[in-house]
């Protein structure tokens, strides 16, 4: 930990906090911080408080919430384990973004995107994110940084921070305008995998679920993920991320991953995020994406069906023949999404396989007779007869 | 009332100061260049879009305000003690620091919306309607309509209160915007005939705000922003979903932080209500 | 459309908007499109907005109606700023209509707005073979729920379209009428019946 960063840190609070991680890291029973009592109206941390208040207020009423009682009650008491304490303060939202992103406001309520739970493989990663989530929100580093830049005089930063914190959807800009410094999200990652560990979750998997979308965003051609992804400008630098998070996983082994839960309650959504996914029209990263998740999952024929969707939307050189062997691969696990064979039909019709296009299609159009495209593809069934 | 440059002042304790031409065209140009910093900056459309309003206006200022401006065309008057819903009013009150940075400010905001509403009430008598007010977790099942009337306020804001060159041929210069039978829900909710929505959003220099502009002033250095109010209301037939009256405010006084200033603010906002008979 | 409503809000700030009156009757868009109108309506003009002609009846921020009058194979559907690091949707003269729609599916949801197709069919356009589309999206920046229809059709390597959005509650169905009126008038130059390309 750098030194000069310690002694130029403008909150005592979470000097103390450092001090106490240092030794939590040698197991001498670091304990989370009290419960953060609501502050004075007046305070500028009340100002914030309020402020995401009525952001949460706008964010109830959301089309973009995702109102699943169940659903909803499983990250609820995942975030409870993990916050210990904070329980009663911790509120959980699940919204429909197709991006990686967790956030805690320092009212307590935390969102949860949709683009997270797609790629999280189970309850402990999700653990890892949420636990460093809460690691800012219990070191209150929102009143930090609001401080911070105040006596910085950063001009032209109006109404961009706080707008945006809570905000629905604008992550780009969020994590841009809005960024912890990278000093916070050091002890983040620290606090986080300290209650991680409390709450029974393997710390290992802190390290794997950062590693996982550091990879998927180094597979975008030409870019480096810290420079494109905002998410990352402040993070540490992925080696000495992976490094330091090993290293504590290291002093507390042991722990679940509960993965078969985990399956099963996001199982539902699987296919409506992997669809977001595909629209967002990140060829690359999604290959990556799905390639791991493939590899980890080869029976799920939703990944298969994805990949293959991919592929032939962005088709260059040899991704026919990648989509096709996809989707074949989906069909034989013998519960595909119809659309696979509405996939290869649309191949075989570009490469002008007549008999093999109207076979896909007519199977398509006996599994949904009621498609949205359904007439479009008669049409074209049609117009191979003749 | 007759906007001129005089208006668009910032009175440093009480002093007034008029602009020059050649300041004129400073300040329009700073709050271009800050007006298209912020929407590169994506800002939440809640500020954004009216803050780009006000700055819209700013170049249109020295224009009479007719009006026929704020009432729809053909509409006269509200029956008098006609039934009025207040829609929870969006308000938000900030704090600039000395570097510029807006710190929202839950103390004043709770204060601004607690005078906001007594002012509406004390007023009610002289406006001649019935208001009620809509609590919280009705406004939770309206959100699709009141999400909706944001959309066309900024609409009215932009073509109707915006650049004349930008307003809609086709409305042939009148208040011409109805949310139809979509409003109805509003209606069967509250049994009100009309709904009054507002939105504010309104800073103020700080106090080491304040001081660093006293110093540039001295030096020479002029037009640096204290702070600004901008805000619309609306009042919405709630038979028809017409939009019969609508005001929006820009102005760089205004205080909705105190019972008495806020009246004003108030009487502001309601400028021109339809007169009940 | 947010970066649409952004961009034109600066535009103005800078003085170079205008609203302006398309008339009734029969207007030529672009070097091949005519489209016969009941009743006028408002064009947007403003640069850096796009390759399509943006009009309005209500306004921005209520509803849009989007004119290609003959995007060339490999231009962008909306305005590219070379900057930019975002994904850009090119339109290819070899596409399918769903191929099509997918672009437009992407353009929409740039900016996490969520989006459903609800109906895509084969259906006249432009006086030949094109397509006809209908779908859901809500705005992201404001929660707004919309409603959208387009049609298309390609002609010898270019793109036409109309595509209009508005609110589901009043506006879309208010609007539709004449939405669907344009589109069944418009008539491509070249384009022959008995070929339909």
């Amino acid at each position: 930990m750098n030194r000069r960063r310690f002694l130029a840190c403008a909150s005592c609070a979470s000097l103390l906090q450092v001090a106490s991680l240092a030794q939590a890291a040698s197991g001498d029973g670091w304990q989370v911080p009290a419960r953060i009592p609501r502050p004075d109206t007046a305070s500028d941390e009340g100002g914030l408080w309020a402020l995401m208040d009525r952001e949460e207020q706008k964010l109830r009423r959301s089309p973009f919430r995702i109102q699943d009682q169940q659903l909803q009650s499983y990250l609820q008491d995942i975030a409870c384990r993990l916050g210990g304490e904070h329980c009663p303060d911790t509120r959980v939202y699940l919204v429909h973004t197709p991006l990686f992103n967790a956030n805690m406001a320092p009212n307590g309520m935390m969102q949860i995107w949709s683009g997270l739970m797609l790629r999280a493989d189970n309850e402990a990663q999700l653990a890892a994110v949420l636990g460093h989530e809460i690691g800012h929100y219990v070191a209150r580093h929102s009143v930090e940084r609001l401080r911070d830049i105040k006596s910085r005089s950063a001009v032209g930063q109006f109404m961009v921070l706080f707008g945006l914190v809570g905000a629905v959807g604008r992550f780009a800009t969020f994590a841009g305008s809005f960024a912890y410094s990278r000093y916070h999200e050091r002890i983040a990652d620290r606090i986080g995998l300290e209650l991680m560990s409390k709450a029974g979750y393997d710390p290992a998997e802190a390290a794997t679920v950062w590693e996982n979308l550091l990879m998927e965003l180094r597979a975008k051609p030409g870019g480096d993920p810290t420079k494109s992804n905002p998410l990352f400008a402040t993070h540490p630098p992925a080696e000495e991320r992976r490094e330091t998070l090993m290293r504590l996983a290291e002093t507390q082994p042991g722990g679940v991953t509960n993965e078969v839960t985990w399956q099963q309650k996001v199982a539902p959504y699987r296919r409506e995020w992997l669809a977001d996914e595909v629209r967002r029209g990140q060829h690359e990263e999604s290959i990556a994406l799905l390639t791991r998740k493939i590899m980890r999952s080869p029976q799920v024929s939703d990944y298969l069906f994805t990949r293959a969707e991919v592929y032939r939307s962005r088709a260059k050189n040899a991704d026919f023949d990648d989509a096709i062997r996809d989707y074949q691969a989906a069909s034989a696990t013998g519960n595909e999404p119809s659309e696979t064979h509405r996939g290869l039909g649309l191949i075989y019709r570009a490469r002008k396989q007549i008999a093999e296009a109207r076979a896909s299609f007519e199977r398509y159009l006996e599994l949904a007779p009621e498609a949205p495209d359904a007439l479009m593809i008669k049409s074209y069934v049609e117009e191979m007869k003749t | 009332m007759r906007k001129t440059w005089v208006n668009y002042r910032r009175g440093l304790g009480g002093r007034d100061e008029e602009f020059s031409f050649s300041d004129r065209a400073r300040v329009v140009r700073w709050h271009v260049i800050r007006g298209m910093r912020i929407v590169r900056s994506c800002i939440g459309p809640a500020l954004a879009v009216p803050m780009i309003i006000a700055l819209i206006s700013m170049l249109n200022v020295g224009l009479v305000q007719a009006q026929s401006k704020n009432i729809a065309f053909g509409f006269t008057n509200l029956p008098k003690g006609t039934r009025v819903v207040v829609m929870p009013t969006d308000i938000e009150l900030f704090s600039i620091s000395g570097g510029g940075v807006a710190e929202p400010k839950a103390d004043w905001t709770e204060a601004a919306a607690r005078h906001f509403k007594a002012a509406l009430v004390k007023k009610q008598d002289s406006l001649g309607v019935q208001l009620s007010h809509l609590n919280d977790l009705d406004a939770d099942d309206l959100s699709d309509i009141n999400a909706l009337h944001a959309a066309v306020a900024r609409a009215i804001a932009l073509h109707h209160f915006g650049t004349s060159a930008f307003n809609l041929p086709t409305k042939d210069g009148k208040l011409d915007w109805s949310m139809g039978d979509s409003v109805k829900v509003i209606k069967e909710k509250t049994g009100a005939d009309y709904a009054l929505f507002s939105w504010v959003r309104d800073s103020y220099a700080s106090g080491e705000r304040v001081a660093s502009m006293v110093v540039l002033t001295l030096l020479g250095v002029r037009g640096m922003q204290g702070g600004s109010q901008a805000g619309y209301a609306s009042l919405v037939d709630l038979n028809t979903g017409a939009v019969l009256w609508f005001n929006r405010i820009l102005r760089r006084t205004g205080d909705l932080r105190e019972e008495g200033k806020a009246a004003e603010t108030l009487d502001t906002l309601l400028e021109n209500f339809p007169v009940t008979k | 459309m947010k970066i649409l409503i952004a961009t034109v809000l600066v535009i103005i700030l800078a003085g170079c908007a205008s609203a302006v009156k398309v008339s009734s009757g029969e207007n030529t868009l672009g070097d091949r499109l005519t489209v016969t109108l009941e009743g006028p309506w408002n064009q947007i003009k403003a640069p850096g907005l796009g390759p399509a002609q943006i009009w309005t009846m209500e306004g921005m921020p209520i509803d849009q109606l989007l004119i290609y009058t003959g995007l060339k194979d490999g231009e962008a559907i909306h305005a590219t700023n070379s900057s930019s690091k975002s994904k850009t949707f090119n339109f290819r003269a070899s596409m399918e209509p769903d191929e099509i729609v997918s672009l437009f599916e992407g353009m929409l949801t740039r900016d996490s707005s969520t989006y459903k197709l609800v109906k895509l069919e084969p259906a006249g356009f432009g006086g030949g073979k094109g397509f006809r589309f209908e779908y859901s999206l809500v705005r992201k920046i404001d929660n707004v729920k919309l409603s959208g229809v387009g049609y298309g059709a390609i002609s010898q390597g270019e793109l036409f379209a109309i595509v209009y959005q508005a609110p589901q509650l009043t506006f879309f169905s208010r609007h539709k009428r004449r939405i669907e009126q344009l589109a069944v008038s418009a008539r491509i130059k070249g384009v022959s019946q008995k070929q339909g390309t």
